[in-house]
């Protein structure tokens, strides 16, 4: 293939003087965007004379040598699996156990446990708020003695392993805000997330794989998500988690074209690269540049990903302890195995996420079905994880946006009962790297309402996870109008007791 | 003193404005006179008249604007006469020495000349003098020497503590922060609102607005009173412009009212102390409390060069503390195969010139055999070692034998019980992965382990 391209652009006068014009109007233009669009691009340029031969991520270049002094200390995490139970799972049904709500069935809510908090629009005009019990049987398990539902009983078996956080506390009482904050620090969208975040800051283990990958469990109702849950924001694009598909083949058009066989599709790429380097320069769009290292990487990924989804030499025993739903791409339980699967091969964030945690009605059936779609594939994740010696290096997460009210939205019968949202309460647990196991920590009241002991901000997690992963959520800044953005913005505070 | 008009106040606050006036003219003249002596310049003499008027109109204009200035009180009597006596002088003189210039006080001519350029040397000796006695009412009498090279007269240097409980209260907490915050307005020279902080006697003295602090009630105390207020209110501390104190200061001086009842003598570990002030407290002595930090071994910097001959061998290797030159090593799974095993040996002897770099390794299914372990076990520092998926026995495993060696992933290995008995030996080992291989419960039961570790983790 010749390279008359540049020659064309670097020797023709016209063409030449055309796009000097083109850069000035190009340079008003995104004046709007400011000049930091400008400096991330000569930034960027800076990047290309340090990062190594196939680019191993942004963070770190040819030596090993992190570039924005990363880690802090000593990490205890390479890698995280966030299992993201979307739309608002209910603590009162599933971890906080308040056997005394028993006897105040139906009993309106006093006054003095709201505390004059404003109630959503679908329940605060309710003229009574009658307290609901859990209609499950709750046990203890383990050596620490954790509460657990009868709906999780195949979690039960793992409490040990994990460190429940009962004081979750959030801003946010809607669910794309609450999504949005917990996913990206803030509730308006734009910011980068979690993923992003730890993609820029440390870096590919794996150069033929994403660093940051979302799975979300197929035929999901409830509440939409969105890409910007899983967006770089304003970080450079290639920090994004790529979403699979849930299906069969999680990746399109990996596959080369029928009567194509591949032997220059590297040459191809290679000059699509300059062509976009000649871009590139004339235009400084940050964007370009993600593009080829996009590019890049989907050729890699030609091969790399249909080894990694891959699931049919997995041996028989390790679908069994999965679930049935296991063998059906796409389901959760499918999407534990393969998030087991990327992090093995150095993938660095799985980011999943299963929908339809949202009773308002019918809560006792809905949290049931959910935890039936969820419980065996999660326990059988720690379990595989733990055995092949990754626990001690992979965090894990589990948890929503928000809580769920002690009240029933709608009528409440001895059957049945619905919960509104609730952001004052909530559970989470962690497992893996550098979490305390068998351990529980925050305390709330008897209604599951309000925290009483050691409280814990979604900005605080944040912190935590970061800290984990060797990083001072403090010192982890990208300057972006003018400004130093973090994920914590100006909040959070690390939750050291929860640390082993 | 209090009936002092405002407006006054408000001409007087330009004072230190206009003072820099005769100070700039007069030197000016005295330029002019020096060079004016050179036959060259002579013609400069002419502009010295002129130069002598303004610094004297300047200066009268100061020195009214001085005393109003020092109607409001905030000063130390003592200096603040000085810098006024020191100041009329100087004008005085300047109107003298124009007088002289002009030839409206006569002179022989001879004579003339001498008395020109001895006055307006003597007005800037004295213009020096006054200048630095106004300066160190403004900012303090240690302001000019404060960083002057080998000054020794530092105030009394603390020894450092080794915990946050051997730290009086005061000493090493609370006057830091006055000292950072305060003490460049109240000290013995400019009492600002008649209070100075310098000391314990002064800080018990108070202000002009009576207790600087009330022992136990640190709300009531105006010390932590003023820096509470809305930043925008007149009585707010610091005033504008000045840093304000920040949260973690204000509640060190909180704690010290409160709790150590503004004592100067209590140490941190007498009174009740909450982990919050703690840790502020081991921030600000440079202590760290941290139970989480781990010492990472100290070891000698890798060159480039190795560490890009050790990637080329196609090792992935990430810094795990950012300039600590200790690393993870990870080889990609079946980077090494049935069809080249021979080169692993090479690769690992590449690995091997970082030996006490790395502390986590791994070599997950990339046909290490138990020649290999050879190698590995000169790497002293080793904490993290993964060598699942191996055709690995135990005669290799049994000989494992790296001092600070935490974690072993031995799972899918062909090792059997006969392991298990060297491996507990190992004092810092912690968890041992056992997964697919020989090696079944009731072995590991059978070993009636003395303590909690190693734990070998089977299949779940």
């Amino acid at each position: 293939m010749c390279d008359h391209h540049d020659i064309l652009r670097s020797n023709n006068k016209d063409l030449q003087s055309i796009e000097k014009q083109i850069d000035r109007r190009y340079f008003l233009k995104k004046t709007s965007l400011g000049i930091g669009a400008l400096a991330l691009g000569s930034l960027l340029n800076t990047e290309k004379a340090w990062s190594s031969i196939g680019n191993s991520g942004a963070g770190v270049n040819a030596f090993a040598k992190n570039k924005l002094g990363l880690p802090h200390h000593l990490p205890k995490a390479k890698r995280i699996i966030y299992l993201f139970q979307s739309g608002g799972p209910s603590q009162l049904d599933l971890f906080d156990y308040k056997p005394r709500l028993v006897d105040m069935f139906g009993k309106d809510l006093p006054e003095s446990v709201i505390g004059g908090q404003r109630l959503t629009g679908m329940s605060g005009s309710q003229s009574t708020l009658p307290v609901a019990p859990s209609l499950f049987k709750f046990k203890q398990y383990g050596e620490s003695r954790a509460w657990v539902s009868e709906i999780m009983p195949h979690l039960s078996e793992v409490v040990d392993d994990l460190c429940f956080i009962k004081s979750m506390q959030t801003d946010q009482i809607n669910h794309t805000p609450a999504v949005t904050f917990m996913q990206t620090g803030h509730q308006l969208p734009g910011r980068p997330s979690i993923g992003s975040w730890l993609s820029y800051g440390l870096g590919s283990d794996n150069e033929n794989l994403p660093t940051f990958i979302t799975l979300i469990s197929k035929n999901g109702k409830g509440q939409p998500l969105k890409a910007g849950l899983w967006g770089n924001g304003f970080l450079p694009t290639e920090h994004q988690g790529v979403q699979f598909r849930s299906g069969k083949d999680p990746v399109l058009y990996l596959n080369n074209p029928d009567n194509y066989d591949g032997t220059d599709r590297k040459k191809m790429l290679d000059y699509l690269d300059k062509l976009n380097s000649i871009q590139h320069d004339a235009y400084g769009d940050p964007e370009i540049q993600a593009r080829m290292t996009q590019y890049e990487m989907a050729f890699r990924m030609q091969t790399s990903i249909p080894e990694v989804t891959d699931t049919s030499n997995e041996p028989e025993h390790i679908f069994e302890m999965y679930g049935k739903d296991s063998r059906d791409a796409g389901t959760y339980a499918a999407n534990c195995l393969m998030a087991r699967k990327l992090l093995e091969k150095g993938v660095k964030f799985v980011q999943l996420y299963h929908q339809g945690w949202d009773q308002h009605i019918g809560c006792p059936g809905g949290v049931k079905n959910k935890a039936r779609q969820t419980d065996q594939a999660t326990a059988a994740l720690i379990k595989d994880l733990k055995q092949r010696g990754m626990l001690e290096d992979t965090l894990v997460v589990w948890g929503g946006e928000f809580g769920r009210t002690v009240y029933s939205q709608g009528q409440l019968t001895k059957k049945n009962y619905g919960r509104d949202h609730h952001p004052k309460a909530f559970t989470m647990w962690m497992a893996g790297a550098g979490v305390k196991p068998g351990f529980s920590y925050g305390e709330t009241d008897d209604f599951s309402y309000n925290v009483t002991k050691d409280p814990v901000h979604v900005h605080d997690f944040h912190a935590t996870l970061l800290h984990l992963f060797g990083v001072d959520h403090e010192r982890l800044t990208f300057k972006h109008q003018g400004r130093r953005y973090r994920l914590t913005d100006v909040h959070g505070h690390l939750v050291k007791d929860i640390l082993t | 003193m209090s009936e002092t008009s405002d407006f006054v106040l408000f001409l007087g606050r330009f004072h230190p404005l206009v003072v820099h006036l005769p100070i700039g003219f007069l030197f000016f003249a005295f330029m002019l006179e020096l060079l004016g002596r050179k036959k060259q310049y002579e013609a400069l003499t002419s502009a010295v008249p002129l130069a002598l008027l303004s610094g004297f109109v300047s200066a009268v204009l100061a020195c009214v604007l001085g005393y109003m200035l020092s109607l409001s009180g905030d000063y130390e009597q003592g200096m603040l006469d000085s810098h006024f006596w020191f100041g009329i002088v100087t004008t005085v003189l300047v109107l003298v020495a124009w007088l002289i210039r002009t030839g409206k006080i006569k002179l022989q001519e001879k004579q003339s000349l001498k008395a020109n350029i001895s006055t307006i040397t003597l007005i800037v000796i004295l213009l020096s003098v006054t200048g630095h006695y106004g300066g160190n009412l403004t900012h303090g009498s240690d302001y000019l020497t404060k960083y002057m090279p080998f000054n020794n007269t530092e105030e009394t240097i603390l020894t450092p503590v080794a915990k946050v409980e051997d730290a009086v209260v005061f000493d090493y907490l609370v006057a830091p922060i006055l000292d950072a915050k305060c003490t460049s307005c109240h000290n013995e020279s400019k009492k600002k609102g008649g209070l100075s902080l310098i000391d314990s006697l002064s800080i018990m003295k108070g202000g002009k607005g009576g207790d600087a602090l009330i022992a136990g009630k640190s709300l009531e105390s105006e010390i932590v009173k003023r820096v509470l207020l809305n930043p925008h209110h007149d009585d707010f501390m610091p005033p504008e412009g000045k840093t304000p104190l920040t949260e973690e200061e204000i509640d060190i001086v909180k704690y010290w009212i409160d709790h150590a009842a503004a004592g100067f003598s209590t140490k941190v570990g007498h009174v009740e102390t909450s982990e919050h002030i703690k840790e502020i407290a081991s921030v600000m002595l440079g202590l760290s409390n941290d139970p989480n930090k781990v010492e990472l071994p100290v070891v000698t910097k890798v060159e480039e060069s190795v560490l890009q001959e050790i990637i080329s061998e196609g090792f992935t290797v990430s810094e795990l503390v950012f300039d600590s030159n200790i690393y993870a090593v990870v080889l990609p799974s079946k980077t090494i195969t049935e069809n080249n095993m021979g080169e692993l040996g090479k690769k690992l002897q590449v690995l091997a010139k970082i030996k006490d770099n790395v502390l986590w390794l791994h070599l997950e299914d990339n046909q290490v055999t138990d020649d290999h372990l050879e190698i590995i076990n000169t790497f002293s520092n080793l904490q993290k070692l993964k060598l699942s998926r191996n055709p690995l026995t135990d005669a290799g495993v049994s000989q494992i034998s790296n001092p600070i060696i935490e974690s072993l992933n031995l799972y899918g290995t062909k090792i059997t019980r006969a392991s298990l008995e060297p491996l507990s030996k190992l004092t810092n080992l912690k968890n041992v992965y056992v997964w697919e291989t020989a090696i079944l419960k009731e072995d590991v039961d059978a070993l009636q382990l003395r303590s909690e570790f190693p734990k070998f983790v089977l299949g779940i």
